[in-house]
């Protein structure tokens, strides 16, 4: 059963490699939220699989439910960061935010 | 068992379409074709409620509310892209592929695990009766994100005073 | 009555956007304040029952039904609970007058008391996956109170810290995940106690070290600081006292902590792992805060060195370190607390927070001044104020495991920490008094309260620190420093 296991995290992996590729490279602003959301997909398919393959589902299923709950919250803060910076600067590039250097 | 491994390699290649597509519309579609591919991945393992809030939610949800924002931010929000990021792109994901699998395998060897029992219950129980704490989670989660939504959308109170 | 953490401000911050439709100053800041004071209270309650018997978990029964709401309470979530109400009741004081600057009361106390409720949260739940949940709780609502201005500067801010955060705790559930894999449970005691029949080796150190990375990036360790110099000085200044004093080390040093003693279990090689990242946090956040003008900015900066001597402290392992971070821990979360309210009202006073423009503001504001060079000499580590104390623990522990490197670095590192506060001293109250600010007042009445309930704070904790190490920080410390034993221990 933990071939199985491996299975799911190597597709999971691979999700979240791109997602943080993306994260680290692109300047759209929607676009950095839709790697968020890759990276989000990943974890949530290692959650069903390892409840799947430990014969937990059921612990795993709320776990899931839970995590896509979080994720919507998330997602409505930040897009609305993301309109409201629209409307500040008429841009949605990272370039143009360059105000703060870390 | 291939048909499970297609389905995941549908859900990466569209997840990838979603990053590299120029159209933000295009790409919040994609997205959620990826949700769809990773559904029924969940119901196939059997989870069938996760799947469909990940269906329902993930795939209608999210995608209405990124196109909503796409649409209002449409105007004049042309963004060039480095072009190189998405050249150099495939080299690292090959690259990352590589690793992955060779990380994978070797791990295959030597995971232990402890035998896990079936488990007693249903879905419901196991939700409401010891996940108890995690609903309660939620509604902080859920209340922190609509009074950051209403804390980010208010007018302004400092320009009518002064 | 331990539950009262959790509920009691989510519910409140639930009816406050409807009680400021009614009453848009007053009852909102009297309701909040009202209950952080009760929180407070509570927390010196339980003192005495946890300390006598140890820990206590608590389940309570829903009409009956049998739903599994469990907490578990020892000597270190105590310390927690108790820091959290301290600092959060003396920032919502403080912001009943500052927060005429941004108006809508009601929403950024209903934010605030939800961010309070997550870290209680965070701090009380027994279990993997809930600590997750918490964390993300206090982060939605911090990612909005970031960006409580709407200015530019605070939306960016709040975005760039949004998306490394997120980051962070997607690695934080991924390494969850992991382990209930292995364990095939998610409470901490099931866990700790499949850990310890599994030799899981290799993948348990991945998952530690996405927990290092995660927890990291939420403590804002070196390699992964670069969101905090940004999002602490954006926001609004009691946010800005909450994040730093308060949010950092409950969603970054508690939550790592407690898992790697607790759960885990400590080795000698995730020790000094742990060590090195501390003594490297301090020393480069100690030279970058060097370089700037900008109030707040210092104080971030030294936010991220200082907490490197709180997780230096407590990745030494032994009693006496663990005692020395968690000491340390609590006097930074005053201090800092305290410093970034100042900074506020400096703001305040003269509006701005450039150093360059400020100068001889002491003799016009003797209180805020005051205040303020309490708090910097605290944090930098001068006698007899607490800050020294804790530092001198640190030290002591360092040198008594033959750490002796990293206790150099921790004195040199504490010597440009009190060089670069004196700076901020300098160049804001001292010297020629700038013509601009001849017409200035002393900040109002609720925020010097809260200054200097504050700086009395760090005063009295360092004149009375032997009593209040022996009662209260060392009981706290023997819970970390049991290790998994503690957690197996609960409940019995």
């Amino acid at each position: 059963m933990s071939n199985l296991w491996f299975l799911y995290l190597f597709f999971s992996a691979l999700l979240i490699f791109t997602g943080i590729y993306c994260l680290l490279t692109m300047r759209n602003l929607i676009k950095l939220f839709i790697a968020v959301e890759v990276i989000s997909k990943g974890v949530s398919l290692v959650i069903i699989a390892t409840g799947a393959v430990k014969n937990s589902i059921l612990l795993a299923q709320s776990m899931a439910i839970t995590y896509i709950v979080v994720e919507v919250s998330l997602v409505a803060t930040a897009l609305a960061l993301i309109i409201n910076i629209y409307k500040k600067n008429k841009s949605l590039d990272v370039r143009s935010l360059s105000k703060l250097k870390g | 068992m291939v048909i499970q491994i297609l389905l995941l390699s549908g859900l990466v290649l569209f997840s990838i379409l979603a990053i590299l597509l120029k159209d933000l519309l295009k790409a919040a579609l994609s997205l959620a074709v990826a949700s769809l591919f990773l559904g029924i991945i969940f119901f196939r393992l059997g989870a069938p409620y996760a799947g469909v809030f990940e269906i329902s939610v993930v795939a209608g949800l999210i995608t209405v509310l990124f196109a909503l924002t796409v649409a209002l931010t449409r105007k004049d929000s042309e963004v060039q892209e480095a072009r190189l990021t998405k050249l150099v792109f495939p080299l690292f994901f090959v690259i990352f592929l590589i690793i992955d699998g060779l990380v994978m395998k070797g791990l295959l060897q030597q995971v232990p695990a402890l035998p896990a029992g079936p488990e007693t219950g249903t879905f419901g129980e196991v939700l409401w009766k010891a996940r108890t704490f995690d609903l309660v989670a939620q509604l902080g989660v859920i209340l922190a994100g609509v009074l950051a939504v209403l804390a980010l959308f208010r007018k302004k109170e400092e320009d009518k005073d002064e | 009555m331990v539950f009262s953490f959790i509920f009691l401000p989510l519910v409140i911050a639930a009816c406050l956007p409807l009680i400021g439709k009614i009453s848009k100053k007053v009852i909102p800041d009297v309701l909040t304040n009202a209950t952080l004071g009760f929180l407070l209270i509570n927390s010196i309650l339980l003192i005495k029952p946890i300390f006598s018997r140890g820990s206590l978990l608590q389940n309570i029964n829903w009409f009956g039904e049998n739903v599994n709401l469990q907490i578990a309470l020892d000597g270190f979530n105590l310390f927690m609970l108790f820091t959290i109400s301290l600092v959060s009741l003396c920032i919502t004081l403080f912001s009943i007058d500052y927060l005429k600057h941004y108006g809508h009361q009601a929403n950024f106390y209903a934010l605030l008391l939800v961010m309070v409720a997550g870290m209680n949260g965070l701090v009380l739940v027994p279990d993997l996956f809930s600590v997750y949940l918490f964390l993300e709780v206090a982060a939605v609502a911090s990612y909005a109170l970031v960006a409580f201005g709407l200015g530019p500067e605070e939306l960016e801010a709040s975005f760039k810290y949004l998306m490394l955060s997120v980051v962070a705790s997607a690695f934080v559930l991924l390494s969850i995940t992991v382990i209930f894999g292995l364990t095939g449970s998610l409470s901490f005691q099931a866990v700790a106690r499949g850990l310890q029949d599994l030799n899981a080796g290799p993948v348990l150190g991945v998952c530690l070290a996405f927990f290092i990375m995660g927890f990291g990036l939420k403590a804002a360790l070196v390699p992964f600081h670069a969101w905090l110099p940004d999002a602490h000085p954006s926001a609004p200044a009691p946010i800005s006292a909450m994040l730093s004093g308060l949010l950092i080390k409950v969603s970054g040093v508690y939550a790592l902590f407690r898992i790697v003693y607790s759960v885990v279990g400590m080795t000698p090689a995730l020790s000094r792992v742990l060590m090195a990242m501390g003594a490297i946090s301090i020393v480069v956040a100690a030279l970058l805060a060097l370089g700037h003008n900008d109030i707040k900015r210092m104080l971030a900066y030294s936010s991220i060195s200082q907490v490197g001597y709180i997780i230096l402290g407590l990745a030494i392992g032994t009693p006496l370190g663990i005692a020395g971070g968690l000491f340390h821990l609590f006097n930074h979360a005053v201090a800092k607390g305290l410093l970034f309210l100042n900074s506020g009202s400096i703001q305040h006073i003269t509006g701005t927070r450039n150093l360059n423009e400020l100068g001889g503001l002491g003799k016009k504001v003797p209180i805020t001044a005051g205040t303020n060079l309490v708090g910097a000499l605290s944090i930098a580590g001068v006698p007899p104020l607490a800050g020294f104390w804790s530092k001198l623990i640190i030290i002591i522990a360092l040198v008594q495991a033959n750490h002796f490197g990293y206790a150099l670095v921790a004195i040199l590192a504490s010597i440009l920490t009190l060089w670069y506060y004196l700076l901020i001293q300098r160049k804001a109250f001292f010297g020629p008094l700038n013509d601009r600010w001849q017409q200035i007042k002393e900040a109002p009445f609720w925020m010097n309260a809260a200054n200097i309930i504050l700086a009395l704070l760090c005063l009295l904790v360092g004149i009375f620190f032997s009593p209040i190490f022996k009662t209260w920080i060392a009981p706290a410390a023997d819970a970390l420093a049991r290790g998994v034993q503690q957690v197996l221990m609960w409940g019995i």
